[in-house]
């Protein structure tokens, strides 16, 4: 709703020019129609391809002619595909909820307080993304063994305990807070704990709700870590298992496409539901 | 990914100077995780690069000094991966910036209903995982029985080998890893776009400005700070973006033609578990993207347009 | 943190080193043990990974005290999680180790070899039956540190209805490189098909097959005293310049492995020189469809073929003297008669023991029924060992190489140029 209303004054302008501009507008709705298709077509094809029986999967009918769930029956034959999609949902939480606090936490130190290095410290923060995964990939490895984690999904959420995007995306947030309220609050006797958790959280909601989607739906998506640390189907995530269908042996496209979207299903899900949402954090916080 | 990383905090009301302990409890989670995981590999990264040696208890672990660092650079494969991550990054400009800086702009004009429905839609790819975009790109591309190439075989071509060709590879993987950012950037400068003041335009068209005068008096210069913050983004994490394509569709061929910087270090450091290689290769990655990205944050500073 | 790793490493590798030279493994497992099995077939779905399991699961209600943790990861990444783990002590102590990476794990990694730890009469006893050029395989500086395990040679599968269409024999397939360009050169001029694919090149094809195609020509990868790389003297150049030859003339389309196979199975391809383990693909894909045929891998004009194996061996790493005798049994009862049989006969590779092949009560029947594993067993009996490259950089010396090859055949570069210079950048490689 917010979004509609921080769009409309802009929208209202145009709207009585309509009228000269409608070749635009043809020409605007047909590049977006080619740039949806491009966009949405794949996964669109991935359905339809996981849904095809056997003996049809090369074709190339749009939809297929008799649909069928042989490919998804293998697909569960094949990995544990239920104890992957559980396993891939508690790591995505769990990092969530654990960058969240984290994030909230680092943020509000940087917000209420200069202190000796803070700048430092805060592109420390902001240069973590700049060190790719590679580097760090082996000594975190050793790291997790020799923490008697191989083999457990704590393996896959620990080193994601914080998130240099969830305290720079909660500091920025944080900055345009109006500082009024905080000394309100502190006036009112409102310790640090208490301002943080009571009156700046509720009020962060929307880049929070925003933030959390975003890890959520990296985590899931996640791949080279868990690759490096899968042991067993049991203990792997949905991405390993459908990794595991692409073998040198000759590709089941079928059984793959079936596994792929029931990867992709939940998070597709969310964003359905969620879409205002993403768009709309999107939007209100943009790039300032 | 929507916050610049280059702005230190400066709110208005703190104290300054003193030390303090309560800040460093705030931060100890946070910070204590991405030293324990980022930092501290790193500068072992930095000590092990001088050194030959293959992570095993008990074996031997030599000082080579440069050696690893002379043995990346002498790779036959190195200088044409920095070539190729050049065109990675030159590739992926349009489909990153160019392309979804004028959508944003054209579909400012078009009705809210259909331009959310849009925005919507070409959002999808950023949030399908790079596995499972790999494989139905594969399928897709398959120059057997894949889709596209049906469609050009119905057309009368001869299959396209999009992953097998050493003159198009690269260009393919260039293309998928713009499907997924096309629709990011997009809603990015959409944003921006959204966020310019109105009454500006309104004031400009009250002067008898046309549609283009308006884009580029007016809304180019407010998106230059958007503008660049992508094309930095697309700078420093283009070679990163690819590398989950390249993995899975191509390991770097044909002839070496899909590789980058990443994926060769990758090939040659990493996966073969020699600590000194990755190291080396680690730092040179580190510090050849901290180059750049130095340098890009300086000139954004420069040329940014401050207005809030 | 990895200085710490390596201390603790070091205290426990000194205290087992001595059981491990004491040599005396116990003749039974009398107490519950766990050992883990790195296992590759178990990192993908399909026959391998179910057969695998099943040969476990066998294991295991043979053998009630052992415990079998099966760990999988691919062929490529197998070796590094192993020298990884290694690093964080876990000490893997049975693992399907690709050939390729045997000499790294020997002199780096600690695998342990067999005469040191199986008393002599009992491993006289097992080796009874196996075939000795396969037993070969797995031996280095004299002795058996793996046993041939999920191995298979290179064949040339052909499609014999496109080889009628193109007015060819398919009863005689081509025996040579020379013939092999014409028969290729055939199918194209007459009909839709490509002429030859090969699986010698590309990301995940190591290095198996070139090796194959450079010995054929009596050529070698690596001197004698594996000191000194050899791939770019005239022998092994003129093998590349061969392929080279036979890429111009578009006799030979360059595909990668996914597309080659499924050009294959649909029948768009002539002929495809490949592992024998990817026949049960082929034969599915075919089924109905084409006549599938096989033969051996070409050869050089008169110089007789001189193939090597692809795939892996088993090798036993366990320090512990309990567990390398549970190793032991595990790595024995994956090198039966039973187990081959399934290896052969599910995952498509070769036997070990010859004498299963017309034994109707392992593969006798399943043979006759299924022909295309013939010309696999013929080469067999003339099977040379997969060289590997000695020291810590022996996968970036392989790569290097493979560039160098494939730069020539399909990029344009002069073939004893490209590589001399691949030579000389791999030799600063080797160890001094």
């Amino acid at each position: 709703m917010t979004a509609d209303l921080t769009l409309r004054p802009a929208a209202r302008l145009t709207r009585p020019r309509a009228a000269p501009l409608r070749l635009d507008t043809a020409i605007g709705h047909a590049v977006m129609v080619i740039l949806a298709v491009f966009c949405l077509f794949p996964v669109y094809w991935m359905i339809v391809t996981s849904l095809r029986p056997a003996n049809e999967i090369f074709d190339a009918t749009l939809w297929p002619t008799s649909a069928s769930l042989e490919n998804y029956a293998h697909a569960l034959r094949s990995i544990p595909v239920w104890r992957m999609l559980a396993n891939t949902f508690a790591v995505s939480a769990l990092v969530t909820l654990a960058q969240v606090v984290t994030g909230l936490l680092a943020a509000y130190a940087f917000a209420r307080w200069r202190f000796r290095g803070d700048r430092l410290v805060y592109s420390m923060i902001a240069m973590t993304w700049l060190v790719p995964f590679q580097v760090v990939m082996i000594p975190n490895y050793l790291l997790v063994a020799n923490m008697g984690l191989l083999d457990s999904l704590s393996a896959l959420i620990i080193p994601h305990f914080a998130g240099a995007l969830a305290v720079l995306m909660l500091a920025q947030a944080m900055r345009s807070f109006p500082a009024e309220v905080i000394e309100a609050a502190r006036m009112d006797g409102a310790g640090n704990w208490r301002i943080l958790w009571q009156v700046i959280a509720p009020n962060l909601r929307g880049t929070i709700a925003s933030l959390a989607i975003l890890v959520f739906i990296s985590t899931w998506n996640e791949y080279f870590w868990p690759l490096l640390l899968s042991r067993s189907p049991e203990n792997s995530v949905i991405q390993i298992g459908i990794q595991m269908f692409m073998t040198s042996e000759g590709t089941a496209w079928g059984p793959l496409m079936a596994a792929a979207t029931m990867a992709s299903l939940p998070i597709l899900l969310i964003y359905i539901v969620l879409q205002r949402q993403v768009v709309q954090s999107f939007m209100k916080s943009g790039i300032r | 990914m929507t916050s610049t990383p280059v702005v230190t905090p400066t709110a208005p009301h703190r104290r300054t100077g003193r030390w303090r302990i309560s800040p460093w409890l705030y931060l100890l989670p946070a910070l204590a995780t991405l030293i324990l995981w980022v930092y501290w590999p790193l500068l072992d990264a930095l000590r092990l690069s001088f050194f030959q040696w293959n992570m095993v208890p008990g074996a031997p672990m030599t000082f080579v000094g440069l050696e690893n660092y002379q043995a990346i650079f002498a790779l036959p494969k190195f200088w044409q991966a920095l070539r190729n991550t050049g065109v990675y990054i030159l590739g992926l400009l349009p489909l990153a910036v160019l392309v979804p800086l004028a959508i944003a702009i054209y579909t400012h004009d078009l009705p809210p209903r259909a331009r959310n429905i849009y925005r919507a839609v070409i959002f999808v790819p950023m949030i399908i995982a790079p596995v499972v975009a790999a494989a139905v790109w594969r399928w897709l591309l398959d120059p057997g029985h894949g889709m596209v190439n049906e469609v050009i075989g119905l057309l009368g071509h001869r299959p396209v080998r999009f992953l097998q060709d050493p003159k198009l590879a690269i260009w393919t993987i260039i293309v998928l890893t713009g499907w997924k950012l096309i629709g990011f950037s997009t809603l990015i400068f959409s944003a921006a776009n959204a966020n310019i003041n109105p009454s500006l335009i309104e004031a400009a068209r009250m002067d008898g400005a046309g549609k283009w005068q308006i884009i580029r008096d007016i809304r180019l210069p407010m998106l230059r700070t958007t503008i660049l913050f992508l094309t930095l983004m697309t700078v420093l994490l283009g070679a990163q973006w690819s590398f989950a394509y390249i993995h899975v569709l191509t390991g770097g061929g044909p002839l070496g033609s899909t590789t980058n910087i990443f994926y060769i270090l990758w090939d040659f450091g990493f996966s073969t578990l020699s600590v000194g290689w990755s190291s080396a290769a680690a730092i040179i990655l580190f510090l050849g993207f901290g180059g750049v990205a130095f340098v890009l944050f300086r000139l954004m500073d420069r040329y940014s347009f401050h207005d809030s | 943190m990895i200085r710490k790793t390596l201390a603790g490493a070091m205290a426990l590798l000194a205290s087992t080193a001595i059981g491990a030279q004491a040599q005396t493994i116990p003749a039974t497992v009398d107490q519950p043990v766990t050992i883990t099995y790195y296992n590759y077939n178990l990192a993908s779905t399909g026959n391998g990974a179910d057969a695998t399991r099943r040969m476990i699961a066998d294991f295991e209600a043979a053998n009630p005290n052992i415990k079998v943790e099966g760990i999988g990861a691919s062929s490529a990444e197998l070796t590094s999680r192993v020298q990884a783990d290694i690093a964080a002590n876990r000490v893997p102590d049975v693992v399907q180790m690709v050939f390729s990476d045997l000499a790294y794990g020997v002199d780096n990694l600690g695998v342990v070899g067999l005469e040191d730890i199986v008393p002599q009469a009992e491993l006289a006893a097992h080796f009874q039956g196996m075939s000795p050029k396969g037993l070969k395989l797995g031996v280095l500086n004299g002795k058996t540190y793996g046993l041939a395990y999920t191995f298979s040679t290179p064949v040339l599968f052909y499609n014999a209805d496109l080889f009628r269409k193109a007015g060819l024999n398919p009863d005689q397939p081509p025996k040579t490189w020379a013939e092999v360009k014409a028969a290729a050169l055939a199918i194209r001029d007459k009909t839709d098909a490509e002429g030859i694919a090969a699986g010698i090149f590309g990301p995940s094809a190591g290095d198996w097959l070139f090796q194959g195609v450079v010995r054929s020509n009596n050529g070698a990868i690596l001197s004698d005293d594996r000191k000194t790389l050899t791939f770019a003297e005239p022998a092994a150049v003129e093998a590349v310049a061969m392929l080279r030859d036979l890429y111009d003339s578009e006799a030979y389309t360059n595909l990668d492995v996914t597309a080659a196979m499924e050009g294959m199975a649909a029948g768009t391809i002539g002929m495809y020189l490949q592992t024998s383990a990817i026949q049960g693909f082929l034969v599915r894909g075919a089924e109905g469809k084409f006549d599938l045929r096989a033969t051996t891998m070409p050869r050089f004009g008169d110089k007789p073929q001189r193939p090597n194996n692809s795939g892996s061996a088993l090798v036993i790493m366990a320090k512990d003297p309990v567990k390398q005798r549970a190793a032991w049994e595990l790595m024995k009862h994956m090198t039966s008669k039973e187990a081959y049989t399934i290896i052969t006969r599910d995952i498509g590779y070769l036997p070990l023991r010859a004498e299963i092949v017309d034994d109707p009560a392992y593969l006798g029947e399943w043979v006759k029924t299924h022909p295309l594993v013939r010309p696999n067993l013929e080469q067999l009996e003339m099977l040379e060992p997969w060289t590997s490259f000695p020291g810590p950089n022996y996968r970036q010396i392989q790569k290097i190489m493979m560039e160098g090859a494939e730069m020539a055949v399909f990029g344009g570069m002069d073939p004893a140029e490209a590589m001399k210079a691949a030579q000389d950048t791999a030799q600063t490689m080797m160890p001094k």
